[in-house]
């Protein structure tokens, strides 16, 4: 294997990742492993997604799955029916993963395109509504728990042994998973994501094939699933739902699909974002919808590509053409988000049953309420004269920022300077930067 | 004999209802190749409209209004957004209004909370129409199953008779050359986008007066909608029709059904041994209604992938 760069950044970032728990603790420990957890689970989406354009709106199922048969055996360990080594135990996760990616894929993939969306979705919601009926497997509403059992001489009780695991199986896993994209079915993916008809011409059966490799991005999924078994020691069937589907095409898109590790960045920091912000505010899965949409709207190929898109102008020196735009939109977008998340969270104060109290109390008469350690009051203009302003400052200046930008981004796609000649960025990516 | 009648009664019109929305998406899809993942959204955000105005306004001005706010936004979507990233391909359509179903969902949430609202239909509509066996049946169901057959006939006779109709069913089969006659394409796209909105919106006012309004109707419907085209065939509106009448009165009858599987292996004397096995062998037919409109989608997918009245991809 040659040592490339991506390869050598891979290895920093894990040799990083596996320095960690010597400076972080308690609640920000567990928060990487979940963002492991989240990292592994984008990459195996997109193994299907990204490989075979098989767009999956229902990966929740394998999750849950693996998840479940992790607890599973976790609880035949506890109850001493068999013994099984508690870092093995997502093995069973990848089985169960894999064996219904099979036989659920065997239906999804009779279909391609958005068809096949709704099938993997129409799948996960199956699932969803029998599990909490089978609670010999699932458990009742309330789910499954157990405990992690010692072996290998470590207790797996602090959680930095949980770390170490989580992160060797990560490690492992996307190793597997980049290993899995140069063998001859995962180059056939490409073909089969760029024209299905052309592969079938050329003697494969396809629906094998899709078969095949969503079953094993199944199978990895289900390994991610396990390990959040092991790291919450308990599940329950809200694990199948629509909103778990959902995240993972989210951060998975948020990072890019178009390269191999932009969606493990995008889950991690959307998982980090969401953990952050869930504390903060009720509304952050609306702000998590606006990224996303943000996204899909000026930058289709993603945080992924964004980054890609100007390592290559960094290295060439374009870096100082862009500094100035940039540093102009970005207090562009410091403002149009200063003034946006105030408006949100001004309404959410206002209609919470608290205030409607308060009102009530104060005899129907407006009271200020609290936000950001200030008090505003709801009917007043100065209370809306500051969102308004902020909004209307940073509209105003975006298009100005955007402007720069883009004759920025032709100036330095104009004078290739990278080492292998004129590669240059088709016009696309201007807009992209934009964003 | 009663239990025959109100089910099928009551499939049909929650059948009628599906396909108020689900014929929209099938519109859209088969002319612009968009699956609009948020359609369902549209729902539920005309439902909601319907309950603002029930407030304020009146229940008719809500069912009148929730189409026109559901469309309209529908048009603002399709200009500013859809028509942005078209050149990315569908697969970016559909996660674009992906996107989009989350925040519509969230926007309502953040002003009417996580909780059902008590969105009621006027006390003059609620009546019983007739009494069968015993059983009063309520006249707004009859209601709801009346504005969806309008609906149907409006929108038929729409798209076979009149000038508009002939256009975008053309625009279905050949856009280029609809364009080349010299028709507008964008609008025929904004306006059958707009269309199969509002139609998801006054389906959403009107049904969400009867059953319950909440942040999560958009779902769980959401999900039927999907089974209903995969069934009937995306882009068939005749395939919309008869999958949501089939859906509709497979949900009704498996409510009010007590077998399990074990029950069906008794006939055979695999009985006890069935109901020592537990788990889906016990699971009473009843218990999973919910999950019969996915099972009916697997069986088709099997015998059928195209769906009933699709064409091969």
């Amino acid at each position: 294997m040659r040592l490339t760069r991506p390869f050598l950044l891979a290895i920093v970032a894990f040799a990083i990742l596996a320095a960690l728990p010597l400076v972080l603790s308690g609640n920000l420990l567990n928060a990487s492993i979940k963002m492991m957890i989240a990292a592994l689970f984008a990459l195996s989406f997109t193994l299907a997604m990204g490989q075979a354009g098989m767009l999956s709106f229902g990966h929740a199922a394998y999750y849950g799955l693996g998840a479940f048969a992790a607890l599973q055996m976790m609880r035949a360990v506890e109850q001493q029916v068999l013994w099984f080594p508690t870092p093995l135990i997502p093995l069973a996760g990848a089985f169960v993963g894999f064996a219904f990616g099979l036989l659920f894929g065997w239906f999804a993939t009779q279909r391609s395109g958005v068809y096949f969306s709704m099938v993997t979705l129409a799948l996960a919601e199956l699932l969803f509504t029998i599990a909490p009926n089978l609670s010999s497997i699932f458990g009742d509403e309330s789910g499954i728990s157990t405990i992690r059992g010692p072996s290998w001489g470590f207790t797996f009780g602090p959680d930095n042994q949980v770390y170490y695991l989580v992160l060797a199986w990560v490690a492992i896993c996307s190793l597997l998973m980049w290993g899995f994209t140069q063998t001859p079915l995962g180059r056939l993916a490409l073909a089969l994501r760029d024209n299905e008809h052309r592969v079938r011409f050329l003697g494969f059966n396809t629906h094998v094939a899709r078969t095949l490799i969503f079953a094993i991005s199944c199978l990895f999924t289900g390994v991610a699933g396990s390990l959040l078994a092991i790291a919450n020691e308990a599940a329950n069937y809200t694990i199948f739902s629509a909103q778990a589907s959902a995240n993972v095409v989210l951060q998975t898109f948020i990072g890019g699909a178009g390269t191999f590790f932009g969606p493990a960045l995008g889950a991690a920091v959307m998982t980090f974002f969401a953990r952050v912000t869930s504390d903060l505010t009720r509304s952050w899965l609306l702000y998590q919808g606006l990224i996303f949409v943000l996204i899909m709207l000026f930058a289709p190929t993603g945080l992924g590509g964004l980054v890609a898109q100007h390592a290559q102008k960094v290295r060439a020196g374009g870096w100082r053409l862009l500094v100035g735009p940039y540093a102009l939109a970005a207090i562009a977008g410091v403002l149009l988000i200063a003034g946006l998340v105030f408006t949100v969270e001004s309404i959410h104060v206002v209609l919470t049953d608290a205030y409607a109290a308060a009102r009530r109390s104060a005899g129907g008469a407006w009271v200020p309420y609290k936000l950001f350690g200030t008090s505003f009051l709801p009917n007043s203009l100065t209370t809306w004269a500051l969102p308004i302003g902020l909004l209307l400052a940073g509209g105003l200046l975006l298009p100005v920022a955007r402007r720069l930008t883009m004759a920025a981004w032709r100036e330095v796609t104009a004078v290739p300077k990278t080492d292998d000649g004129a590669v240059s960025v088709p016009a696309r990516s201007s807009e992209g930067a934009s964003a | 004999m009663e239990y025959l009648v109100v089910s099928a009664l009551n499939g049909i019109v929650h059948g009628l209802l599906l396909f108020m929305v689900s014929a929209g998406l099938t519109l859209i899809f088969g002319m612009m190749g968009v699956l609009n993942f948020a359609h369902a959204w549209f729902y539920m955000l005309g439902a909601y409209v319907g309950f603002t105005l029930t407030r304020h306004g009146g229940f008719w001005a809500g069912l009148l209004l929730a189409p026109i706010v559901a469309g309209g936004l529908g048009v603002l979507v399709e200009r500013y957004m859809l028509r942005r990233v078209h050149k990315y391909g569908h697969a970016h359509e559909l996660l674009l209004t992906f996107g989009l179903a989350f925040i519509i969902e969230e926007v309502i949430k953040l002003f009417y909370g996580d909780a059902l609202v008590s969105y009621q239909m006027p006390d003059y509509l609620r009546f019983a129409a007739f009494t069968i066996f015993d059983t009063n049946y309520p006249f707004y169901r009859l209601f709801m199953g009346a504005v969806a057959l309008v609906m149907f006939v409006i929108l038929y006779l729409l798209l076979a008779y009149t000038r508009v109709g002939i256009i975008v069913r053309a625009a279905t089969y050949k856009p280029t050359t609809v364009e080349a006659l010299g028709h507008n394409l964008p609008l025929v796209f904004m306006g059958v986008f707009a269309g199969g909105t509002a139609m998801a919106g006054l389906a959403g006012g009107v049904a969400g007066a009867f059953y319950p309004t909440g942040p999560n109707m958009a779902v769980d419907f959401g999900t039927l909608v999907f089974v209903v085209v995969v069934v009937g065939g995306l882009g068939s509106v005749l395939g919309a029709l008869i999958a949501s009448l089939m859906i509709g009165l497979f949900i009704s009858f498996a409510v009010g059904i007590q077998v399990s599987l074990a029950d069906v292996l008794a006939l055979v004397g695999l009985g006890d041994w069935a109901r020592s096995v537990g788990g889906l062998l016990t699971l009473k037919l009843q218990t999973i209604a919910n999950s019969m409109p996915f099972l009916l989608m697997l069986l088709i997918l099997l015998v059928r992938p195209a769906g009933l009245m699709g064409d091969r991809q």
